[in-house]
């Protein structure tokens, strides 16, 4: 290293741990207060009972292996039929369904409540750091990199003498939003562990449509080839219960 | 090592040849090995800033914690991967880079309050 800085230790006890610290505490407060905002609404009881149906196809498909082919056979109708299947929807009532999904408020007003929980703190957060501590070395990275991330690491500061390991306080501050994850992941449980990857997984779902899944997994259902796993069952049945008489 | 890995929410059921799983206990024990990983990779950050390494060694320290890890699940596994997994990839592989950020977050923090100021 051409010239090594010698940074002040209040830096240290005034940015560096403080920082931290600070976005420690807005990760957990976070965490709390989008628990407080999930409104519990009550479920729908159509779409509880479409929910519900789907789980129990599913788990037909997964164990379809372990039945007879003729119990297996009686259940595929039982769910796929045209007529009064389970699984069979009606073209108009699909169609409505979709409607009636896009008209509900609430759903979007959970969504943005969930957005702007996210939002609100951490745009706060780094006001705060682009307030107090904006323009000054706060750390510096034990490896050594490129060029190329000057402008990542170093935000803040237009010096181009300076290492490009020196860490500006604002790329403190990105270092440590994206690093606490998995700390937080430790210390709040998994539910936060995935919460923004998921949360955009949730925002895709938006337009999420029951009767569509419905037919979805009516088709799957139709295709799968039935083999039955477990042919000689009822002979070691046998064999084990005589084993246990004798 | 903390591998805190749970057997008892593991299962195996045998019928044939055939191998099943109970979806839940696959997911417990990967999320286990999740949980394992990360604590390990924050710990060996902080090991790592406070003895001092500096370039390529820290992340090669890395690989060697995360390599240990892995070596330990399969220990805690007996070895014997599926009866708690469905593939080796699992213990082995799985979370091997989820880690890195937060190593590289505490590997500084502690590197720079012990030894920068």
């Amino acid at each position: 290293m051409a010239e090594d800085l010698v940074l002040d230790t209040a830096i240290r006890d005034w940015v560096l741990i403080p920082l931290s610290v600070v976005m420690v505490l807005i990760g957990v407060l976070r965490y709390f207060v989008s628990k407080l905002m999930r409104s519990s609404q009550l479920p729908d009881a159509k779409a509880l009972k479409e929910g519900q149906v789907i789980i129990r196809a599913r788990n037909l498909k997964s164990g379809a292996n372990f039945i007879p082919s003729k119990s297996f056979r009686a259940r595929r109708v039982y769910f796929t039929n045209e007529e009064n299947g389970l699984l069979h929807v009606p073209k108009e009532q699909a169609q409505n369904a979709q409607a009636q999904m896009f008209s509900d408020p609430n759903m979007a007003m959970d969504m943005m409540k969930k957005n702007l929980s996210m939002l609100i703190p951490q745009s706060l957060t780094f006001a705060w750091v682009n307030f107090f501590f904006s323009g000054f070395v706060a750390a510096k990275i034990p490896f050594p990199l490129t060029q190329r991330f000057r402008a990542m690491l170093q935000n803040g500061i237009d010096l181009s003498s300076v290492d490009v390991s020196y860490v500006s306080s604002r790329s403190w501050y990105f270092l440590n939003l994206f690093g606490l994850r998995g700390f937080f992941s430790l210390i709040l449980g998994e539910e936060n562990a995935m919460d923004d990857t998921q949360r955009m997984m949730q925002m895709g779902g938006f337009g999420f449509d029951a009767s569509r899944s419905l037919a979805a997994e009516k088709d799957s259902l139709d295709i799968i080839q039935h083999d039955w796993a477990l042919p000689k069952i009822e002979h070691r049945a046998e064999q084990v219960l005589r084993k246990l008489l004798r | 090592m903390a591998v805190r890995d749970d057997p008892r929410s593991s299962e195996k059921k045998q019928s044939d040849d055939l191998q099943t799983f109970n979806a839940e206990n696959l997911q417990s024990n990967m999320r286990s090995i999740y949980y394992s990983r990360t604590f390990l990779s924050i710990v060996g950050g902080v090991v790592a800033g406070i003895f001092g390494f500096t370039g390529l060694i820290g992340f090669v320290f890395y690989f060697v914690v995360m390599a240990l890890a892995s070596l330990g699940f399969a220990a805690k596994a007996k070895f014997s991967h599926c009866a708690y997994f469905d593939s080796w990839s699992r213990i082995v592989v799985d979370g091997f880079l989820g880690g890195l950020l937060s190593f590289v977050l505490f590997w500084t923090f502690a590197y720079d309050l012990v030894h920068i100021f």
